[in-house]
């Protein structure tokens, strides 16, 4: 019997640390021959295991294609220690002392053996899993030993594996549903891992067929373990066990079958006490109730209720792969009425605001998309716990999966180089001059470090950092420089805030202009007070109003909100071409929560808006130029998604409307904007980085919209729901894997194309004049329908700002060749985009103009 | 088979910034009130299934921002409308004299085929703030709401949940019936998409 697996058999009794007795036998318990045994002594020791039990078909689904799943054998073996086999013969039956019960066990493994890696085994796997006994064979049948682990990080996969019985703390069980699902166990070890869900393809297994026949003929049923569905492949790996150790299954959580619980284990989960959330998300999450790490308090309790719940969700999660690609409406109808499904998810299933969703089938499809996508989010989480590893990755490319886990692939990679820790205050003061306070490092090294490990959120780095990265400070300016800086940008904020409360009070002005300010007045104190009040440091209503006319009069207020009206006010008056228009609240919020100093985060605020200042023109021209270019970057890199949004008219990409006018303030928690802002600040690898996150986000949920979202309000509402549930740090590494393969890409077309004179990244962006006529019913900018052939040079060159439709080339829809626009192009450079006075003073909408 | 037809209703609500747009839908879909909404940027809806005389209909609540500068955006919402709530803030005139160029505004981009029977929703909200604070009437509303061939006027507030139920019936209702006189016009749906279905299956000579 040769085998591969053999150099790495470990030995199971290694942990836990009791030693098998020399009495230690499987015979010891079940009155077997002792003749049986002798076989092992003769064979060569510890090098093969006694397989007690086996059955075929079952297989792992490490993907969502049928393709990739793995059939195999699920088996109960005997290991015997070497040393043992050797200096003790067997005992007399009878001797079932605890001790030599506690060893038996100790010697049993739960495997799984890919059918492939059976070799010469083959044959004996079939005889064993034909005796039909109920009985272990009463020959002994070696086979070679998988290798023992009690975490599956290591081994599973393509390989088998086997874990000690007494490592396992429960097993899930999840009874087949005939032609919707395959019944499936998904193995809990003790140490709190659980391993690949075991899918049991019955109607494939002879002997599964032949069971059920069986059944039928003695007890005129099919029905299985519990009684209540039929007899499936699952049930005899409970009756196995059941043989060698105690299985109890749990009467709050049927779908738990505890394996040797202890005294509180059973308190917990069988038939004394009520489950509690903790609990359940113990079982669901498949760790020991007594591990201390647990519970996490808290955590759970922000958000959709339903939407965590389900996260929580351990089979959904262990299926991931197969649900997030394959889930249709009878799956949907199936999970909401399966009995297997965790209590407390079924339990929210049930209620009836949920309900009226299921019933719903468009609105359950969302909502289902959504659960699916939180069980992939959390996938993503655990990705270092789990199978997918780098190299899976590439063998799934070249099956061809989809670019998608490509990508994946290619964000893991950087995360490993990308272990950096965040920016400490002492780091920041070690880089500039003791004495002069001047840099010492290049500014590039600098944001390099921002970029990707950011600013310690925990110290007073970014007080002082921010005002570097916005370009309130110069990068090269002395620690006195600095100084004199802040001190005449404090009297010029004085001036400022002056001069409009000037205006309040003397009312001067052109009629119009009053007007105006009193309406601008107005705005800024209606959107301050709904502005991050969930922020502490926006929340208090402990000082009066001071104008009692005001309809936040009875609400009170505090000394933050009337900083923010006053900034805002005095940024009105300080770029009347433009004024403050909504979403600009949203934009100060962050720079003054760190400053906490009026005129300090005044100036962090005009050099953020410097740059800002396109989203708020009147005509939207700013807005439509990057929703053009998020566009085209979407066509560029992933045509499938971008061929599916045009069938549900979604190209205009209006959906990101709201992440991209203030920086997806509105999609993460107020500390992960802090990092995204400072990141985004540095403009290390391109100063429009925001559409790279913008992309990111949209390839995570590629699939998803891709194989649920019908329509133009599916994906819109898909898109605003996800706010909330996005990770941040993958979601920058992706956005960083996403811009090299951009640049990538575009070198490889320059390369192709070899165009001697490629006209030169516009550096300046301008912005694209309004479309002539109103923009088209869909709120999109018109689209030249005619191959603009050689299409930015001419029109840049004469001055005439290239309308979007110039640049936009046709010939990517016409021809499927990848062409870089312009747009594209200035993705490239780091220089931000500003815009001239006289740009703000003719797009602005202020009073200015 | 069409009786069988799910019917979703697109309702969408227009007025000022700040006048209540966000508090009334979620008061009505939610049954709750938050001082602490934030100003809508971009647009959003919301969907509530309502009975309207044994008839099962989904509503499909669309709020947009009210800056006007975000108003072209908006306007790719408005195709396919079954109704339109014009919201003001009973204690700000401004928000009132809007209402007949949001109203304007709308006719023109939604186009719907008939403007002149096209039914529209006046809510006058935040009637909870004193009356001291009041600066448009009732009866001035109700003036404004004749003159436009007898628009359904209501006062809410979304904060104490004032005939907000009451007004998204009325709502639901002349929704539904213009929704139903859109399906005896056998012309409109018919000409156009059979070109855009062609184009969608792509040609394969
Ligand atoms: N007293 C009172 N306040 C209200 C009522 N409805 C809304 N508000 C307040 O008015 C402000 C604006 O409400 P929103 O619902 O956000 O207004 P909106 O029309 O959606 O505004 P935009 O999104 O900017 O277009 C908030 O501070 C609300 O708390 C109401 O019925 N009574
Ligand atoms: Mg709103």
């Amino acid at each position: 019997m040769s085998s591969s697996t053999e150099p790495q058999v470990e030995d199971a009794t290694r942990e836990p640390p009791s030693p098998p007795s020399p009495t230690a036998s499987f015979y010891d318990m079940s009155d077997d021959e002792e003749g049986g045994y002798s076989t092992i002594r003769h064979s060569k020791s510890g090098k093969g295991v006694k397989l007690l039990y086996t059955k075929s078909k079952v297989y792992v689904h490490p993907s969502p294609s049928a393709r990739d799943n793995i059939p195999g054998y699920v088996a109960v073996m005997q290991q015997k220690p070497a040393r043992d086999l050797i200096a003790s013969p067997p005992t007399s039956p009878g001797s079932s002392s605890s001790v030599g019960r506690r060893a038996e066990i100790n010697s049993l493994l739960l495997a799984w053996v890919p059918e492939k890696s059976l070799g010469e085994a083959n044959t004996i796997y079939t005889k064993v899993e034909s005796n039909d006994s109920g009985e272990p064979p009463k020959q002994s049948h070696l086979v070679p030993a998988p290798p023992v682990t009690t975490s599956h990080s290591s081994s599973v996969g393509a390989y088998a594996f086997a874990i000690p019985v007494t490592d396992i703390f429960s097993i899930l069980v999840r009874p087949p549903n005939t032609g919707w699902w395959f019944g499936s166990i998904v193995i809990n070890t003790r140490a709190g891992d659980s391993f690949p869900a075991l899918f049991f393809h019955d109607s494939e297994c002879q002997s599964t067929i032949d069971q059920r026949k069986k059944l039928q003929r003695e007890n005129f049923s099919i029905s299985g373990e519990d009684g209540e569905g039929m007899f499936w492949g699952g049930d005899e790996v409970i009756r196995w066990l059941k043989k060698f150790v105690t299985v109890e299954r749990s009467s709050q959580e049927p779908s738990v079958y505890l394996i040797e619980p202890s005294e509180s284990d059973r308190v917990g989960f069988g038939s004394a006490g009520k489950p509690t959330p903790d609990k359940v998300r113990n079982v669901l999450e498949g760790k020991h109730k007594d591990d201390p790490a647990q519970p996490r308090k808290g955590s759970v309790n922000d958000g959709d209720p339903v939407m965590k719940a389900l996260k929580q969700a351990r089979w959904s999660f262990l299926e991931k792969m197969s649900q997030v690609t394959t889930f249709t409406r009878r799956t949907a109808q199936a999970v909401a009425e399966n009995k297997n499904l965790p209590p407390q998810v079924r339990r929210l299933m049930q209620d009836p605001q949920v309900q009226t969703v299921s019933d719903e089938f468009d609105s359950a499809r969302l909502y289902l998309a959504r659960w699916a996508m939180g069980i992939a989010e959390q996938s993503e989480r655990e990705r270092s716990q789990r199978i997918w590893t780098a190299k899976d990755m590439l063998e799934m490319e070249e099956t061809g999966v989809g670019e998608f886990e490509v990508l994946d692939m290619e964000a893991q990679d950087l995360s490993l180089m990308d272990k950096r820790k965040p920016v400490t205050v002492e780091e920041w003061n070690g880089y500039f001059n003791v004495g002069t306070g001047v840099l010492e490092k290049t500014p590039d090294e600098v944001k390099d470090r921002i970029f990707h490990g950011g600013l310690d959120p925990d110290d007073s780095v970014r007080k002082e950092a921010w005002l570097f990265i916005l370009g309130v400070y110069e990068w090269t300016s002395t620690k006195q420089e600095r100084h004199a800086k802040m001190n005449s940008l404090r009297d010029e904020y004085i001036r400022l805030k002056g001069a409009w409360w000037e205006r309040m009070l003397d009312e001067q002005g052109t009629l119009e202009e009053r007007e105006w300010w009193k309406e601008q007045k107005m705005r800024i104190e209606k959107d301050v007070h709904r502005t991050d009040r969930h922020i502490p440091l926006f929340a208090g209503e402990d000082i009066p109003h001071p104008d009692p006319d005001s309809p936040f009069a009875e609400a009170g207020t505090n000394v933050h909100l009337e900083q923010m009206k006053d900034m805002l006010l005095t940024y009105n008056e300080y770029n009347r071409d433009l004024g403050y228009v909504q979403g600009m609240s949203d934009l100060l919020a962050p720079i003054y929560a760190i400053e906490q100093d009026d005129a300090v985060a005044f100036w962090g605020f005009v050099k953020f808006m410097e740059r800002m200042e396109r989203n708020f023109l009147r005509d939207q021209s700013g807005m439509r130029l990057q929703l053009v270019t998020l566009d085209q970057l979407c066509q560029l890199l992933d045509p499938k998604l971008y061929d599916h949004l045009q069938k549900v008219d979604s190209t205009n990409f209006f959906f990101f409307f709201r992440m991209l006018l203030v920086w997806f303030k509105r999609e993460f928690s107020f500390p992960d904007i802090l990092r995204l802002y400072e990141t985004l600040w540095t403009d290390y690898l391109s100063s429009n980085f925001h559409l790279f996150i913008a992309m990111a986000i949209l390839e995570k949920h590629r699939n998803v919209i891709i194989d649920h979202l019908k329509g133009f309000d599916e994906v819109l509402k898909y898109v605003n729901e996800l706010s909330g549930t996005i990770d941040l740090p993958s979601t920058l590494i992706r956005a960083e894997a996403l811009f090299r393969r951009f640049q990538r890409t575009v070198e490889a077309i320059d390369r192709k194309s070899s165009f001697p004179g490629m006209p030169k990244p516009e550096l300046r962006q301008r912005l694209p004049v309004p479309p002539p006529t109103s923009p088209g019913v869909d709120g999109r900018p018109r689209r030249a329908s005619q191959a603009a052939t050689g299409s930015s040079a001419g029109a840049s060159a004469s001055g005439r700002a290239p309308t979007v439709g110039d640049h936009v080339a046709a010939g990517i829809g016409a021809q499927k060749e990848k062409v870089v626009t312009p747009e594209l192009r200035a993705l490239l450079s780091r220089e931000v985009p500003k815009l001239d006075k006289q740009e703000v003073k003719d797009h602005g909408g202020g009073v200015g103009a | 088979m069409s009786s069988r037809k799910k019917i979703l209703l697109k309702v969408i609500i227009l007025g000022d910034s700040g006048v209540g747009k966000t508090s009334l839908m979620n008061q009505y879909v939610n049954k709750k009130f938050s001082a602490s909404y934030k100003a809508t940027i971009g647009a959003d809806f919301l969907t509530k299934e309502v009975l309207v005389d044994d008839r099962l209909v989904t509503m499909q609540l669309w709020d947009t921002a009210g800056q006007e500068r975000f108003q072209s955006l908006g306007v790719a919402f408005y195709r396919g409308a079954d109704c339109c709530v014009l919201v003001y803030d009973v204690n700000n005139a401004k928000s009132f004299d809007t209402l007949d160029s949001w109203r304007d505004e709308f006719l023109i981009q939604a186009s719907p085929m008939d403007p002149e029977s096209f039914p529209f929703v006046v809510l006058g909200n935040k009637v909870d703030v004193g009356e001291d604070k009041r600066v448009v009437s009732g009866k001035r509303a109700m003036a404004f709401c004749q003159g436009k061939g007898g628009i359904p006027y209501f006062e809410t507030s979304a904060k104490e949940a004032v005939n907000v139920e009451q007004a998204f019936e009325v709502i639901a209702r002349n929704a539904l019936a213009q929704e139903e006189s859109q399906d005896f016009n056998p012309d409109f749906p018919e000409t156009i998409p059979i070109n855009i279905g062609e184009q969608n299956q792509g040609c394969n000579c």
